[in-house]
């Protein structure tokens, strides 16, 4: 009880000042940005690998299973189980809360405010301001379509596998979620990653405007090449889904060997 | 009925105007600062060649110091400042860069082995002592035997205004912007303040002060072509006239070679400084055939002069905006420009679409003489005080003090801001400290409603003249009778007109009759101030029958130290009066520690010598070969002077210590 | 060869109760080398008197006259009519700025808010002898540090800045540019510590997106990027 009152008195020090009990400014806002940052990052790593993990069913349903299988750690354990995909989902969805928490920080908060900023933006037209307006969009749409897909896989880890998988794509319509997941957090991850680059000043290098301009084209090559992938892969899962259909529920058993 | 009391009020919030603020804050008086416009936007951010000063870090400034520095400034005045202010502002130069430079000036510093330069068109290698690295540069200016313009790139106005801003900030200088004062308040020829109208709402409020400074820079937009701002109406000459105060030698106008044609906006002097020459229209560079000795760098009275004289020869540059000159900076090469060149190839590339860093005649930029600075203004002891009027004060361009004469010196301008700043500042705070406001509330409240009652007066009138048309006459007068040659008849004809359209503001219509945030309405009271001013110019120039400095009649070639080594005091009598009246205040040879003589640059033998000027040399060279002791020693004997807040102290330079 | 051309204002004048937020139109006869600047002076003194807009320098110099020019935050005295092949001129005044009336915005308060905010001076806690030889700077640092002064505090930075736009309190670009310039300063004695008790907030240098619409618009081409980013690095070590 006295460590709690003495925290509430410091906090109410420094709502009153602005400032900590010592007179100084907080180092929390220098924390969030900087966690802000980092989980984005991760969340985008993460994002890179899923994808390309994902599209391993381009080359068959063996190598998709192989690399589920992977997930499930069955080099660990025999078999494999899938509570370890659980808790890297469980993990995922932590950073992801926490990155959507600090990064809600910046979004237009009141009709005000978004208006000047749409008004804003329409009479400006420029190029990296247009560019936000993408990112919180598409941000907005990941809160809700990244946490069911995130609870999915939290709940179900099972579920996953070249019919599971294509099962809940097609058969459960999860085809035009997916579709918009696709889109929305390639490009959220892309804008996301170039901002960093720009935040941090990570390629600056002795010329920093033709450095970002050059990293600017890298990333949006990328972004593209992503979204290539990312359809391809889940128009298989549809084209599969749609086979499979009428097997629904059946499991995919490793053809050769 | 709004008023406001202060210890120190400053109109003006320029290099001028922040620099006193800070003087008079530091001496714990209540200052105010009242700005036409955001401080930092004043005009002073437009100097952009660089600051004299005689630090002579630079190899090409060896054996630099203050007696150099006096006599460039004698000499480029053409005998017409007053030499004991030239003195006062030579030795506090230096010691006003390095307080900037503790400020914060960004100042270009020495970088110690060989660079090159360009010098006479031709690339040369300078050697820079390893000591002098990190240490304050300078580059060439015209009419100095040294390289002593310090500098900052081309933005030098800028920095400076910026640092000495931000240094009256950080002391807390009460700085109030969009406030233009309108009158003085004045009682027994004493000043106690200001009406002031705030442009934010078009509010008026007396202003009460123990003392007052007028700042307000000079007043160019009286000509049609002017590299001025548009700010620079001469207002506060204006409201200082109409006070009663005496205005000195305002037909002392300076016409800058090189701004760039049609705009009129500045190519630095250091265009030149650093190696640029100008070209005709076969690309012939003609300053060395005029000037063999300065060349391209003479004052700027006699290159613009010998500029338009060229173009009256037919070797100007046809084009639809009359004939020009070419200006050539491409032999400096595209790094030094880019580097120390910036704003004029941006100006160039921005207004004319022209790269100067682009090699040959592509490169060249167009450029003409027109209206630059005023060397007349407000007339002032050395202490800053007006001659006539207790309790206010002037100083920087607006103020003649007199450290210009009849012609300034590239540099000195920007220079003498800062420093007359440090020294009135202080005499200004003297005086704000020793006196009181022993003025009743009804005169305030009286000057405060006249002031009131004359905007009604304005909106009132219902004349049918336009003020716009009024004002744009006024300018093309000036600029075509009373511009660089300047004649009997013309001048004439000038002081005629500009009489006549005096009295035509009397008989005007403001169609829209807001009194707040209302441009005509501003206009309105602004023109009938400008062409009082323009009076002053106009007729002194007329009254003045002799060519010196700037001022150069066709009919009257030479100059006159005979009958004209004086100051042309214009002032206006009564309220009424279409006229300033006119009177001199002659220059005391027999006092100078330089006497006149010969620039050693312009045209020779066009001296009507004053035979005390022999008298005068041959008692100086008496008191020379008896002198014993230092060269400080020696200039008290000659011409002794006294400088406020320790500034007198001896110099530090690098080698000669505080020799 | 010279058209005529259509520059549209917004008008309005927030001390007059009657005044009705309108844009008037006008038309124009371009002539060689039209500014902005030389097209307003010829609107105000022929066509309509009563329209109010800042200028002062008219060189690019000053920093007074920025107005978003269709669309976009710039400075008017340097912006040539020619460049709008259509004829077509909208002048809107700066956004985030006090509108005093018409055009006219008071960027003045706004800077002298933010200087005294962010400490725009130098802080040297010592007296400089002035009669000695100054302190010497590295030539290179000098150049840097005046890359930086070269801000004209112009305000364009401030409207183009997407987190300005929304949220008053934002110090803005200008005034994180201006602590990099201190902060590089050898004559300014502050740590980075104390940079972070100007700067280190939401309102400072982390409510900064990187959206760049500072730097794009600068019309003294700062190197604003990269000079947040490296205060924004400073000052989540500091």
């Amino acid at each position: 009880m006295v460590i709690d009152c003495l925290m509430l008195r410091d906090n109410i020090v420094e709502s009153i000042l602005g400032k900590t009990t010592q007179k100084r400014k907080s180092r929390i806002p220098a924390k969030l940005d900087f966690l802000q940052s980092a989980t984005g990052l991760i969340l985008s790593i993460f994002i890179t690998l899923h994808l390309l993990f994902e599209a391993s069913i381009i080359f068959g349903k063996d190598s998709m299973y192989a690399i589920t299988k992977m997930f499930e750690l069955d080099f660990f354990i025999e078999g494999g189980s899938p509570i370890f995909v659980s808790i890297l989902a469980f993990i995922i969805f932590a950073i992801f809360i926490l990155h959507a928490l600090l990064a809600i920080r910046k979004f237009p908060r009141s009709y005000r405010e978004y208006l000047r900023l749409r008004t804003h933006a329409e009479l400006m037209r420029h190029s990296d301001t247009n560019l936000w307006i993408i990112q919180i969009t598409t941000g907005f749409i990941l809160l809700f379509l990244g946490s069911i897909h995130l609870y999915t896989m939290l709940t179900q880890p099972a579920n996953i596998g070249p019919f599971a998988s294509s099962d809940r794509v097609y058969s459960d319509m999860f085809w035009p979620l997916y579709l918009m997941l696709l889109i929305s957090v390639v490009l959220h991850a892309g804008a996301g990653v170039y901002r960093l680059i720009i935040k941090w000043g990570w390629f600056d290098g002795k010329k920093p405007k033709e450095n970002r301009l050059k990293n600017r084209k890298i990333v949006k090559i990328v972004t593209v090449i992503y979204l290539i992938i990312g359809l391809f892969s889940l128009i298989t899962y549809i084209k599969i889904g749609y086979e499979h259909q009428n097997s629904y529920g059946e499991r995919y058993k490793v053809t050769s060997k | 009925m709004k008023i406001k009391y202060t210890e120190a009020l400053i109109i003006g919030g320029g290099l001028a105007g922040l620099r006193s603020a800070i003087a008079t804050t530091k001496r714990g008086l209540d200052t105010i600062v009242l700005s036409l416009v955001p401080v930092k936007r004043s005009h002073s951010a437009a100097a952009q060649g660089g600051m004299q000063a005689s630090l002579a870090n630079s190899v090409m400034g060896e054996g630099d110091n203050e007696d150099v520095h006096f006599a460039d400034t004698v000499k480029g005045s053409d005998w017409g400042c007053d030499q004991e202010v030239v003195r006062m502002f030579v030795q506090t130069a230096p010691k006003a860069i390095r307080e900037l430079a503790s400020w914060g000036v960004p100042w270009t510093r020495i970088k110690g082995g060989n660079r090159e330069v360009v010098i006479n068109t031709k690339r040369t290698t300078i050697t820079e002592k390893d000591e002098a690295h990190g240490l304050i540069n300078a580059r060439d200016f015209g009419g100095t035997k040294k390289w002593r313009t310090c500098y900052t790139a081309d933005a030098t106005g800028h920095t400076m205004l910026y640092a000495v801003a931000n240094e009256a900030m950080r002391l807390g200088v009460v700085i109030e912007d969009k406030k233009e004062a309108i009158s003085l308040i004045t009682e027994n020829n004493q000043c106690y303040g200001a009406i002031v109208r705030d442009l934010k709402t078009g509010e008026l409020t007396a202003y009460v002060a123990k003392g007052t400074l007028i700042a307000t820079g000079g007043y160019g937009r009286i000509y049609k072509q002017s590299t001025n701002a548009t700010i620079c109406k001469g207002t506060g000459h204006a409201i200082a006239l109409e006070a009663g105060a005496y205005l000195a030698n305002m037909e002392a106008v300076q016409f800058h070679p090189t701004p760039i044609v049609p705009s009129g906006i500045l190519l630095t002097e250091g265009c030149r400084g650093d190696g640029g020459v100008l070209r005709d229209k076969d690309g012939y560079r003609f300053m060395p055939d005029y000037e063999p000795e300065k060349k391209d760098l003479a004052s700027r009275d006699v290159v613009s002069r010998r500029m338009l004289e060229h173009i009256r020869k037919g070797k100007g540059v046809k084009s639809p905006y009359g004939e020009h000159l070419w200006l050539d900076i491409s032999i400096l090469g595209r790094e030094h420009i880019e580097k120390n060149l910036r704003d004029v190839q941006d100006i160039s590339k921005t207004f004319n679409g022209i790269d100067p860093a682009d090699e040959g005649e592509k490169g060249w930029m167009p450029v003409l003489p027109m209206q630059h600075y005023s060397m007349g203004g407000i007339r002032v002891t050395p202490k800053g005080e007006s001659v006539n009027i207790k309790g206010l004060f002037a100083c920087g361009e607006a103020a003649c003090w007199d450290l210009h004469g009849f012609n300034r010196l590239g540099g000195n301008s920007v220079s003498e801001t800062v420093v007359a700043g440090m020294i009135i500042g202080e005499y200004f705070a003297d005086f704000c400290s020793r006196n009181d406001i022993i003025i009743g509330t009804t005169v305030v409240e009286d000057e405060l409603k006249r002031q009131d009652d004359y905007i009604n007066y304005l909106l009132s009138l219902n004349g049918g003249e336009k003020i716009y048309d009024i004002k744009d006459r006024m300018r093309t007068i000036m600029q075509e009778k009373v511009g660089i040659f300047r004649n009997g008849k013309d001048l004439d004809d000038a002081v005629k007109e500009l009489s006549e359209l005096l009295e035509k503001t009397k008989h005007i219509t403001v169609s829209n009759k807001c009194r707040l945030l209302n441009p005509e309405l501003e206009e309105a009271y602004k023109v009938p101030m400008m062409l009082k001013v323009a009076l002053c110019v106009a007729k002194g120039a007329r009254e003045r029958k002799e060519s010196r400095g700037a001022h150069y009649r066709e009919d009257y070639l030479k100059r006159d130290d005979k009958n004209w080594l004086n100051k042309t005091i214009t002032y206006w009598k009564n309220p009424d009066d279409l006229e300033p009246s006119i009177k001199y205040e002659p220059l005391d040879i027999m006092k100078m520690e330089m006497p006149p003589a010969f620039r050693g640059y312009g045209r020779k033998g066009q001296i009507i010598e004053n035979p005390l000027s022999k008298k005068r040399q041959q008692e100086i060279d008496r008191i020379k070969a008896e002198h014993k002791g230092d060269r400080f020693e020696l200039q008290e004997k000659l011409m002794p002077y006294n400088l406020p807040n320790g500034y007198k102290d001896r110099n530090e330079r690098l080698g000669v210590g505080y020799e | 060869m010279s058209r005529e051309i259509t520059i549209t204002a917004f008008k309005y004048n927030p001390s007059d109760k009657n005044s009705k937020p309108t844009f008037a139109e006008y038309k124009l006869t371009e002539t060689p080398g039209m500014t902005l600047y030389i097209a307003l002076t010829k609107i105000k003194a022929t066509i309509d008197h009563d329209l109010s807009s800042d200028f002062v320098c008219r060189a690019g110099i000053c920093g007074a006259c920025g107005m978003i020019i269709n669309g976009k935050p710039r400075l008017a005295c340097k912006t040539l009519t020619s460049e709008f092949k259509d004829g077509k001129i909208e002048l809107l005044p700066l956004p985030t700025f006090k509108l005093i009336k018409d055009l006219s915005v008071d960027t003045g308060s706004w800077m002298k808010n933010m200087s005294i905010r962010v400490q725009s001076w130098i802080e040297a806690h010592e007296q400089t002898d002035i009669t000695k030889i100054e302190k010497r700077v590295e030539p290179e640092v000098a150049q840097e540090v005046f890359e930086l002064d070269r801000c004209i505090e112009c305000g364009l930075c401030v409207a183009a800045c997407s987190t300005a736009i929304m949220r008053k309190d934002f110090v803005g670009a200008v005034g994180l540019n201006r602590v990099a310039r201190f902060q590089i300063d050898p004559h300014d004695k502050r740590t980075d510590s104390d940079f972070y008790e100007i700067i280190g907030d939401d309102e400072g240098i982390f409510g900064c997106m990187s959206l760049l619409a500072c730097e794009d618009h600068c019309p003294k081409n700062l190197p604003l990027q990269s000079k947040i980013a490296y205060m924004r690095r400073k000052m989540v070590k500091a």
